[in-house]
């Protein structure tokens, strides 16, 4: 536990370091310049807020992989898990508008739509892995590819185009007086539900999995299932219960980051999830399956994947739109180099036969 | 005295036929330590597994405290107060010990919401006091911190907050120095004392002496006898557990000793963890030599010998064969210079279990000139070989084309000591060569050895049973904590004091109190 | 660890070579099905003006069985269909070695897909930089085709010798590293072509077309085809050309030690550092050269939207076993689903997606022996297959 309040402090260390950096070159830098006019929008609260925003899926995703993992289940399947509660959060608020439902309770009521179909691809991913042991990767990465062809097959299906119409969004919780708080006030304060609902499962995970009975037994799944199991726990039963919350996580990303920011579902190309799943993946690596220290990942990530946002309004920089796309993954790649070996549970992608 | 546990006529046989356990009996007396003795394969740990509700018997009884009882699953078991401390612990490595000894059996607060640590710590600090574990300044460490007698020690006091009446130990002492050995008899007697009942696992004759009251010996999956301890001798006890005779040492030899072969100097090397492992080892192996390393797992010796054949960098010092320093060159260069090695972990390293016989028995050797046929292995020649190997070192089945994993132990150790040695090595490094292996390849395997070092070659031989280094070896270097402690030659020593060497004391000195590693 | 090894040899040991063969049409067969379903269930919520048939009444827009007459049609009907098809599977079978090559070092390429956008673009750029330099005719064939395809050869096995090097330096997982850079290659080509390559003609991120030199003209089929039967046995050859590397020389053997059992192999004198750039600059260098081929045998030139032919390869490879021996008929089955999905696309309106679908059950069905063993018992009462044998000690 010390090495990974370790990696905990390091990340919020180094997010403050990234922070202050920028900072101080904006304050160096002449306002009038190109650069200054580039740090000058792009510090600013709408960026913060935005970077919240972008990083709800990644750290869903990078919260739903340590599940997994800590029980000793490899899930590459997360990018899948995002897509399809992504897309039928969508299909699901345009049928319920079109049959006269409020837009608000449809928004929720699509939201939890979206969480079941992400448990329930979920649950078939676990009875293929665990129930007939699967090799890991392979199913996880199928999971992936079907959902890959499956989201803009059924998006063609039932709106005859790869992408869907928009729809509404959460739009923003403003908290009376804490929103008016200088700084931080409008961030964190004057947000979408679904970065609330982050900012509140980031600790939980990280409380359930430190704390709680549930927690240990997850823990000691993944690293010595043997133990587990000699102590009157099921092995499968407890890696069930991983990979299913693995899908309840996953599905708030997918389908949270669809309803609370993007408000449609793009299914051309790697679909508007887009790798955010992948990132989840990398933030929880870098994060050492800490929750909290994850959460500093996906919050690194989701800066440079904001940038998308921010720097296309800057006209005259006429940075390519793809290249802006591909940073969050170049960045992640340059930080893994420097990140080194995570120490992964010990059991991690073994098949465990609880006869044995 | 009563009954504790009772066991009739126990037959376990495996899916696929292998015949575990054939109509075993066992009585075990209420607070006494009863030894279940027996060779490697004799069927030991699968007739405490179905004890221990890990196995279903395929017919017999079990009664514990008369009752006849079923256990599907372990949990069972330990309901009814059996427990078992594996040779494996069965210990979650970055958790603490708090946590391990809890684990599935911690008590709530506020409805689930969180572990009561307060009133588990409580328990722990009592039942380390109350039989002397001295874990109390452990407690939140994680168990991975910890040296093996304690990790055993956690695992005891794990069995017991879990209430067992009856304790299994699978070879317990397997891991430990013969001191740590001896703590451990102590905790037996802690245990007995407070009125639990120990079964004992062990192959170790001298072991079952000292320890139990009574001996049960068990020989392919049958009782061959029960023994009261009093009057039991060595040589008896060894006749039945093998079946027949046999010799405890080989004999005595003489032999001219050639120029020295390999040379290691000034070597050290670390672990994976980047921990000192090997600190600064001397060492010289002449031809003709058999140069034992004796010394308990764990203190360097696995690091030396990677380091002498190529699996693992070295961190200073060199090593040389034949006058050349080979300490830059890949592990294939030393193969070709004429190093064999019998790994000690023969399934994991020495066969790929996966491969047939013929594609392992150019495993080190696909490279070399002999098996090329162009750009290509010669797979002919690779059969021919294989051939050769399986004739001259009867490996059975005598099929090329079956699987290395479908070999017993004994048959995948001599497929093994045939390839390494019909390259005609110049070295050989031998790590536990006969570890998990019936006696008749055992004693084959040995007499390849010593045939090895009369044809000049240099032998470095590692292991854990004293009786093996001693028999073998001209000379016996002592590993502890990354050094050798003393070079002794076989003869000149008592088990004693290769003991006592073992646990890092120079018997010349003062005794000093061994700190954990 | 131990049982982990054990675990892997249980499966291995198993499930004999014919074993397998019917894991992967089981896997086929089943996937076939469940895309039946899809089909059907999509066709009940997909609205169309005539209904294909009624189930209970409800209308229906497709019916399954149509759909995979008028694919079998699309993929083997005629000349033209069955040069799309084989078109095709050429790609595949290079993707599908990308996989298998690394996978028998036991590593896991999924950047099959990445490799081959940079290869075809490296290929694209070398000829159209190379087009006004080369001889016209028969020596300016002898020229570019050459450069062309090494160009991209080069330039993919590079992009594989970098996740490759970033493991071997840096412990990075090649799962995820091969990952991202094939979403990084994607946007990456698309800018470098949208920014310095792209060509007046016509809309969209597309380069000029390479000189027809460099192109390979159908023989046999149609000339209206994109299909070259050359290049399809030269795609043959360097699948027969894999399998001895692999299965013959002692590199293969090192690489297919590694991959059983890396202690064993590293015991046996094979370094990981090596089989790990070695086998991830093939896949690269495989895949690259696909995309090669690509360029010269179909498009003619780089556009955007190439097709997931990387990661379909993954599917070739994982159903051929991860053996180089099966990727022709894997091969073949792919190419024609291929073919077939764009023919039900054209034909009946099914989105050709669906056959993405197929892919990823069919991976997710053979990368699970252990339902069929189960499925097989189940039906054979006496058991057929013998259980694990367990310890006895």
């Amino acid at each position: 536990m010390r090495a990974e309040f370790e990696t905990a402090a390091k990340w919020t260390v180094g997010l403050l370091g990234l922070v202050l950096a920028l900072l101080v070159a904006s304050a160096l830098v002449a306002p009038d310049s190109v650069a200054g006019e580039v740090l000058d929008r792009m510090l600013d609260a709408g960026y913060a807020s935005a970077v919240l925003r972008v990083s709800v899926p990644i750290t869903f995703a990078a919260l739903g992989g340590i599940f997994a993992e800590k029980t000793g289940i490899i899930n590459i399947g997360i990018e899948g898990f995002l897509i399809l509660s992504a897309l039928s959060s969508v299909i699901a608020v345009v049928s319920l508008t079109g049959a006269g439902v409020d837009p608000t309770a449809a928004l929720w009521l699509a939201f939890f739509v979206g969480i079941a179909v992400s448990v329930v691809t979920a649950g078939v991913f676990a009875v293929f892995v665990i129930r007939y042991q699967a090799n890991q990767v392979i199913a996880g990465l199928a999971i992936w590819l079907i959902a890959l062809g499956l989201a803009p097959f059924v998006s063609l299906v039932v709106f005859e185009t790869v992408n869907s119409p928009s729809v509404g969004t959460f739009g923003t919780w403003r908290i009376p007086i804490l929103a008016e708080l200088p700084g931080v006030g409008p961030v964190l304060f004057d947000a979408s539900p679904m970065v609330y609902l982050m900012l509140l499962a980031v600790p939980l995970c990280w409380y359930v999995l430190r704390y709680t009975r549930l927690g240990r037994y997850i823990r000691a799944c993944g690293d010595n299932p043997r133990a587990l199991d000699t102590a009157g726990i099921s092995v499968s039963r407890t890696r069930y219960i991983g990979v299913l919350l693995s899908g309840v996580l996953c599905g708030i990303g997918g389908a949270g980051f669809t309803l609370g920011q993007l408000g449609r579902f793009v299914g051309a190309g790697e679909t508007s999830i887009g790798g955010r799943g992948f990132l989840g993946i990398v933030a929880y690596l870098f994060g050492n399956y800490n929750p909290i220290a994850s959460f500093g990942g996906a919050l690194l990530f989701a800066s440079f994947d904001a940038l998308q946002f921010r720097l296309q309004e800057i006209a005259f920089l006429n940075v390519p739109q793809r290249l802006l796309q591909a940073l969050p993954f170049i960045v992640v790649i340059l930080v893994l180099m420097l990140v080194g070996r995570t120490r992964i549970p010990a059991a991690l992608g073994e098949h465990y036969d609880e006869k044995e | 005295m009563s009954t504790a546990v009772q066991l009739e006529g126990i037959t376990k046989r495996f899916p696929g036929g292998v015949l575990a356990n054939d109509d075993v009996d066992l009585t075990v007396e209420h607070g006494t330590v009863h030894a279940l003795l027996g060779e490697n394969g004799a069927g030991k740990t699968t007739l405490m597994n179905v004890l221990y509700g890990l196995y279903e018997p395929t017919a017999g009884t079990v009664r514990l405290d008369g009752d006849a009882v079923s256990f599907e699953t372990p949990q069972d078991a330990i309901q009814r107060g059996v427990g078992m401390i594996h040779q494996h612990f069965t210990l979650v490595r970055p958790m603490t010990v708090l946590e391990n000894v809890a684990l599935g059996w911690e008590p709530v607060k506020y409805g689930g919401l969180t572990i009561d640590e307060a009133t588990i710590e409580e328990e722990l600090r009592e039942l380390s006091e109350r039989y002397g574990f001295g874990i109390s300044e452990h407690i939140h460490t994680p168990v991975e911190e910890l040296s093996v007698g304690t990790q055993q020690r956690v695992e005891i006091v794990k069995t017991l907050y879990r209430g067992a009446d009856v304790f299994i130990f699978d070879e317990p002492t397997a891991v430990l120095t013969p001191q740590e050995s001896e703590e451990l008899f102590g905790v037996f007697d802690e245990l007995i004392d407070q009125g639990k009942t120990l079964i004992f696992i062990t192959h170790k004759l001298n072991e079952a002496l000292t320890v139990a009251d009574r001996i049960t010996v068990l020989r392919d999956g049958r009782t061959v006898e029960t023994f009261d301890t009093e009057g039991a001798t060595t040589q008896e006890l060894a006749r039945k557990m093998v079946g027949r005779d046999v010799l405890l040492r080989v004999e005595g030899r003489e032999r001219d000793q050639g120029d020295p072969r390999l040379v290691v100097d000034s070597l050290s090397v670390r672990t994976n963890q980047g921990l000192p492992a090997v600190d600064g080892v001397d060492l010289t192996v002449r031809g003709g030599e058999i140069f034992g390393v004796a010394g308990v797992d764990g203190n360097g010796q696995t690091e030396l010998v990677e380091a002498v054949t190529g699996l693992r960098d070295v961190e200073s010092g060199t090593v040389a064969f034949d006058g050349t320093d080979v300490t830059g060159l890949s592990r294939r260069e030393r193969m070709n210079r004429g190093l064999a090695y019998i790994p000690g972990e023969r399934q994991e390293q020495a066969l790929v279990m996966a491969f047939d016989l013929t594609q392992n028995a150019v495993l080190g050797s696909q490279h070399r000139e002999e098996f090329r046929d162009g750009r290509q292995i010669d797979w002919e020649r690779v059969r021919a070989h294989t051939a050769e190997i399986i004739d001259t070192y009867d490996v059975r089945p005598p099929d090329p084309t079956v699987l290395a994993r479908s070999l017993s132990g004994g048959n995948q150790q001599k497929f093994v000591v045939g390839r390494e040695f019909l390259r005609d090595p110049d070295i050989v490094v031998a790590a536990h060569p006969t570890r998990g292996v019936d006696v008749g390849s055992m004693e084959f395997i040995h007499e390849q050895l010593i045939e090895m070092s009369e044809r000049g070659a240099a032998v470095l031989l590692v292991s854990a049973s004293l009786d093996e280094v001693t028999s073998l070896a001209d000379r016996i270097g002592v590993m502890y904590d990354g050094q050798f402690v003393d070079v002794v030659e076989p003869d000149a020593v008592t088990k004693t004091e290769l003991g006592l060497l073992m646990a890092g004391q120079h018997p010349d000195e003062p005794d000093v109190c061994r700190e954990e590693r | 660890m131990r049982e982990r090894i054990e675990w892997l040899f249980g499966v291995v040991l198993r499930f004999s070579a014919a074993e397998r063969v019917l894991v992967s049409l089981s896997a086929v067969v089943f996937a076939i099905f469940v895309g039946g379903v899809v089909v059907l269930v999509a066709g009940y919520a997909a609205s169309c003006e005539s209904a294909a048939l009624y189930i209970l009444g409800a209308p229906v827009c497709y019916n399954p069985v149509e759909v995979y007459l008028v694919m079998l049609e699309g993929s083997f009907g005629d000349s033209f269909s069955l040069a799309a098809t084989l078109q095709w599977t050429t790609l595949l079978l290079f993707t599908g070695l990308s996989f298998a090559i690394p996978y028998r070092a036991g590593l896991f390429n999924i950047g099959a897909q990445g490799q081959f956008i940079l290869g075809s673009l490296a290929t694209t750029v070398t000829l159209l930089w190379l087009a006004d330099l080369a001889p016209s005719g028969l020596a300016g064939t002898l020229v570019l085709v050459p450069v062309g395809l090494f160009a991209g050869t080069l330039v993919g096995a590079l992009y594989g010798l970098l996740p490759g090097y970033l493991k071997v330096r840096f412990e990075m997982n090649e799962v995820i590293t091969t990952l991202l850079l094939s979403f990084i290659a994607a946007d990456l080509a698309f800018v470098a072509v949208d920014r310095f390559f792209t060509t007046d003609d016509i809309q969209g991120t597309v380069t000029d077309r390479i000189p027809e030199e460099a192109t390979f003209s159908p023989l046999v089929f149609p000339s209206s085809t994109d299909f070259s039967l050359p290049v399809f046995v030269f795609a043959l050859v360097v699948v027969a050309g894999c399998y001895w590397l692999l299965m013959r020389t002692a590199v293969g053997y090192d690489i297919r030690a590694m991959g059983a059992q890396p202690k064993a192999a590293v015991f046996g004198g094979a370094s990981q550092r090596f089989t790990t750039l070695f086998s991830m600059t093939a896949a690269g260098a495989v895949a690259g050269l696909g995309g090669a081929i690509y360029v010269m045998m179909i498009l003619g030139r780089w556009q955007t939207g190439t097709p997931p032919l990387g990661f379909d390869g993954i599917a070739v490879s994982i159903l051929a076993g991860n053996n180089p021996a099966g990727l022709l008929p894997s091969g073949l089955l792919f190419g024609a689903l291929e073919s077939g999905g764009r023919a039900i696309q054209l034909r009946l309106g099914v989105p050709s997606e669906l056959i993405e679908v197929l892919r990823g059950i069919i991976i997710l069905l053979v990368a699970t022996p252990e339902l069929f063993r189960l499925l097989g018992a189940h039906l054979n009462r006496r058991g057929i297959i013998d259980v694990d044998t367990g310890g006895s000690d």
